[in-house]
């Protein structure tokens, strides 16, 4: 069905053990694939101090994945770390229809490149050094 | 000295794009427009690229000083206001 692309980053308790963050990391993953989603990278920032402090803690331990899906296994996965006290904040966002427009923007931009280079190439010579080193 | 005279009397007479009268001397913006490069995809996690628009104070640095076009403002915006939410940048910093 509709192939999306997400970016998925959760905030853990720092007075969380390693291994439950481990176990934590590990559950997600298993619901993403139960629910019909492919995990594309998954990547443990690991701690990092916050912005300002969430609910009276400086630091956190930062996990981010990215999964290609449908939609159903975010709706699932938002719906667990919602209840779940280790993940102090947690945010989804949809990335392939931006991706797709910086796409589109840098062949236009390429497109336009060559074209120009095209031209240039048809202008006498003179010219053509002059514009290179301006 | 011929110089000198001419200056002033432009400082004076010439209210041109930029200047704002506060009081009774004419105050000239800092209307620096440098070049800035704005990938194509501006990523929210991305914090050091995002920290050069937040001034100290954790405000967004309107286009007037960054000198970025509209668009790259709003998609830069975007990043910055998604980075905030996961505490990445700061709402307000003192």
């Amino acid at each position: 069905m509709a192939n999306r692309t997400y970016e998925v980053m959760y905030i853990i308790d720092p007075e969380t053990p390693a291994e439950r963050v481990e176990k934590l990391n590990e559950a997600v993953s298993s619901l993403i694939q139960k629910e019909g989603g492919e995990i594309v990278r998954m990547d443990d920032i690991g701690m990092r101090e916050l912005a300002y402090p969430i609910q009276k803690k400086t630091e956190g331990h930062y996990v981010l994945f990215e999964i290609n899906g449908s939609g159903q296994e975010i709706a699932e996965l938002e719906r667990r770390m919602r209840v779940n006290d280790m993940i102090i904040r947690y945010v989804t966002v949809r990335v392939d229809e931006e991706r797709k427009t910086a796409e589109k923007l840098r062949t236009k931009r390429e497109t336009r490149a060559t074209k120009r280079a095209a031209f240039r190439n048809q202008v006498p010579v003179e010219t053509a050094e002059v514009q290179a080193e301006a | 000295m011929a110089d000198n005279e001419m200056e002033v009397l432009n400082d004076r007479g010439d209210l041109g794009v930029g200047e704002d009268v506060i009081g009774d001397r004419p105050r000239r913006y800092n209307r620096k427009r440098p070049r800035q490069v704005i990938p194509d995809y501006v990523d929210w996690k991305d914090v050091d690229f995002l920290r050069q628009f937040v001034p100290e104070r954790g405000k967004i640095m309107p286009r007037r000083i960054s000198g970025i076009s509209a668009r790259d403002q709003r998609r830069l915006a975007k990043a910055i206001k998604r980075a905030r939410s996961m505490a990445l940048l700061p709402f307000v910093a003192d």
